[in-house]
């Protein structure tokens, strides 16, 4: 965290940057596979590379997640429901689009492949590789933590927005956001 | 497997006169003139002459004939173990279905139906099988582009949000294919309900327990499941339409990516096909070496089966563990592919490259340890009371749908069918080593975990054996016949040598020309027969290539076998089917 300890133990910060710490290290990504990239997610949370480690926690419902990892080719039929997912996740959230079939339609140019699933959901990390490798997911989660605490505020966090307002000027100003 | 003898010929032309046999060294076919007629022959191989086993349906567009499509049924008789293909063409877009015969056909009628638009007389539920509804076209007809038409303008949203950036941050086509909405999507949900329970239950597309994209629609009548409707399509990236469209050697690594957990196996069966086709001998060196790979694979996806099978019915520890070795073996194919998943490691005529330096040391390293992990695994399951509880007498699948459906591999032989294409028509070393083929009795989920088990230490045997004969081998032995005008030559002669580098050349931008013919071949697949038919009209790439996907085939008896059941059992008959979804929707 970019703050300083004084001699009482206390650690001031911004609040900006608290939340984007608490943020980037409890990344909760979808457990969602779509195609062969999907088993090569599975190996980076199973025995060998266990993403646990960052803080990374795979959950059933989109509900309770905040990264959402394309893992595999998006088909034009799958493209509506993958949308609806995207939609259900609480903001702020992440998207990261694994592999060269989710980021420009790999090696499928055909009549029924999603040519990138940027065309319906705003990615934040690419990650190329056909699949990629564990250590190549387990890279771009790391870039998308370094992309948080870079870009802090991104256009779709509403909800710090609305934390924002809520505070007072004097406090807000105070405090330097 | 031999093709069906003359003998059994002469039988089945002696009964029906107006048939013609075609006979070709790989590929024996009846031709039906009479399109009204073909009921009644499927019904004659299949009572008189025990052709009973239902392995294939597929269409043949030739835009140019009279009649434009041609239909194929391949079917099998399990008792000698003889096969034959039935030609029919169909009559102004027509035929009868066959799924009173072969309910086996039902899914498959559906499918030609949604990729060539032919339709069949009799069948109620000929729906799109892996388009949405209202799609407007039949992406397999020859006239149909491999790119579809596009029709919608789809930014890229990071352009959109970002804003455009000089140089653009990728190169792409602002025009897209329709993508459908959620209206689509809903439209092709309740074309397929007759709505029957109480209730209609969701299970997938986008579920952790359906191992994929399946969608389940399940009708409850209190806790039990009085019809199911399965969705596929959700993976479909039209594979066989790429194939089409590509030279021979240039779809093998499109194979890795159908049944992605079994890798080299697809492509073993694939580069068998071709071989077979354009007469290619294959070095006994890479005959073995293959052998290995196929084998380290089948315990590759088999772990991944048993992990994911166990994590189902909440048995966490076992993935942990298999996929321990996973890694390991893994390991041992990155180091000689270089690639851990989608290896493309075989080629037409051989493999990519030698065996790698240490990795005889390192897998037989490998199966002394495993024989011991699998006693580990053995412990976790085999007599857990929870795992007998959940599995036994759950999902419990008959020789008869056996034979119907289709079903293949370890799910056939869970329920006491001994089809094991190894050893009845044996392929690349198999015919070498030694190795038994473990068959269930009940047929219930239990016996196909038994099944699944044995069978990794059956291929540990066979690693074990092909270990043992590669040592034997002198350094130098050939691990791909590169004489053959058809095969290029690996790598390392291509830089030291011009005849090999213009060969290499040649092949790689103009392909090698595969003699006119037809060939269907099959090998054994972690889920079953995995079947590759080839119609070549003397070019470079295929004329049409059709895949006999396992997967497919075994998923299309769930719905009758989960009839009654409860959703939990469900899950568990899943989990021991083992579909994927790249290759039921290919
Ligand atoms: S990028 Fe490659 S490995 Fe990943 S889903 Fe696409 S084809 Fe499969």
């Amino acid at each position: 965290m970019a703050s300083s300890i004084n001699g009482n133990g206390f650690i001031t910060t911004t609040v900006d940057e608290l939340l984007s710490w608490g943020r980037r290290n409890a990344l909760w990504p979808v457990t969602i596979g779509l195609a062969c990239c999907a088993i090569e997610m599975m190996h980076a949370a199973a025995s060998r590379f266990d993403i646990d480690r960052l803080g990374m926690i795979f959950r059933a419902s989109p509900r309770q997640a905040d990264v959402l990892i394309v893992a595999g080719t998006v088909v034009n039929k799958v493209a509506p429901m993958l949308k609806l997912i995207w939609d259900q996740m609480p903001e702020p959230k992440w998207c990261i689009s694994m592999g060269g079939c989710a980021s420009a339609g790999g090696p499928f140019p055909t009549y029924s492949t999603l040519q990138g699933v940027d065309r319906i959901i705003p990615v934040d990390v690419y990650i190329p590789g056909c699949p990629p490798t564990p250590q190549g997911l387990i890279y771009g989660l790391l870039e998308l933590q370094r992309k948080i605490r870079e870009k802090k505020v991104t256009r779709y966090e509403k909800a710090f927005e609305e934390f924002k307002k809520d505070l007072s000027p004097e406090l807000l100003s105070g405090i330097g956001v | 497997m031999p093709w069906a003898s003359s003998q059994t010929l002469d039988r089945i032309k002696h009964a029906f006169r107006k048939i013609t046999i075609d006979t070709q060294p790989n590929f024996v076919c009846l031709n039906v003139e009479d399109t009204q007629e073909i009921t009644n022959i499927l019904k004659h191989l299949k009572d008189i002459e025990d052709f009973r086993y239902f392995i294939d349906f597929h269409v043949i567009d030739f835009p140019k004939e009279k009649d434009r499509f041609l239909g194929q049924y391949i079917l099998v008789n399990p008792y000698t173990f003889e096969r034959l293909a039935v030609k029919v063409w169909f009559k102004s877009n027509k035929l009868p279905t066959a799924k009173e015969i072969f309910p086996g056909a039902k899914w498959a009628e559906r499918e030609a139906y949604d990729m060539f638009g032919v339709e069949f007389e009799g069948h109620e539920d000929v729906k799109r099988m892996f388009m949405w509804e209202d799609y407007k076209y039949f992406p397999l007809r020859k006239d149909f582009p491999l790119g579809g038409i596009p029709e919608q303008k789809l930014p890229s949203l990071t352009e959109v949000l970002e804003g455009n950036t000089f140089p653009p941050s990728h190169d792409y086509d602002i025009m897209h294919t329709y993508v459908p909405n959620m209206k689509d999507i809903e439209k092709t949900e309740k074309s397929r309900i007759t709505k029957k329970g109480q209730l209609v239950l969701n299970w997938g597309p986008l579920h952790p327990g359906t191992h994929g994209t399946m969608w389940f629609l399940f009708d409850l009548e209190g806790e039990h499941i009085i019809q199911t409707d399965v969705i596929l399509g959700q993976l479909h990236r039209g594979m066989e339409k790429i194939a089409e469209n590509l030279h021979y050697f240039q779809f093998l690594p499109y194979t890795d990516r159908m049944d992605y957990l079994s890798a080299v196996c697809n492509e073993l069966s694939y580069v068998q096909a071709v071989e077979k086709l354009a007469n290619i001998e294959v070095p006994l060196k890479a005959r073995y070496i293959r052998t290995m790979f196929a084998e380290l694979q089948r315990i590759n996806s088999h772990l991944l089966w048993l992990g994911t099978g166990a994590l189902d019915l909440g048995a966490l520890t076992v993935f942990l563990y298999a996929f321990r070795e996973r890694e390991k073996i893994m390991d041992i194919i990155e180091g000689n592919a270089g690639f851990r998943l989608t290896s493309a490691f075989l080629r037409i005529g051989g493999v990519h490259y030698d065996l790698a330096k240490g990795t005889l040391e390192v897998a037989k390293y490998f199966v002394k340890d495993f024989y011991s992990k699998l006693k580990e695994y053995h412990g976790l399951l085999t007599r857990n009371r929870i795992w007998l509880k959940r599995t036994k007498d759950v999902g419990v699948i008959t020789q008869e749908d056996v034979y119907q459906y289709g079903l293949t591999g370890p799910v056939a032989r869970g329920s006491g069918v001994a089809y094991d294409i190894r050893k009845i028509d044996p392929y690349a070393a198999y015919d070498l080593v030694d190795f038994d083929i473990p068959v269930g009795d009940i047929g219930d989920v239990y016996d196909r975990y038994l099944v699944r088990m044995e069978e990794m230490y059956q291929s540990a045997r066979i690693v074990e054996q092909c270990i043992e004969a590669l040592e034997k081998m002198p350094e130098n032995e050939p691990y791909v016949n590169k004489k053959h005008p058809a095969v290029i030559p690996p790598k390392e002669y291509v830089f030291n040598d011009l005849e090999d580098m213009v060969k290499s050349f040649r092949i790689v931008v103009h392909g090698e020309n595969i003699p006119k013919g037809e060939v269907y071949s099959s090998g054994e697949n972690p889920r079953g027969e995995l079947g590759f038919y080839i119609y070549s009209i003397g070019k470079s790439s295929p004329y049409r290539l059709r895949i006999r996907s396992c997967s497919f085939y075994n998923l299309s008896v769930f719905p009758k076998v989960i009839y009654k059941h409860t959703i939990s059992d469900a899950v568990a008959l899943l989990g021991s089917i083992d579909p994927v979804v790249g290759e039921t929707d290919r």
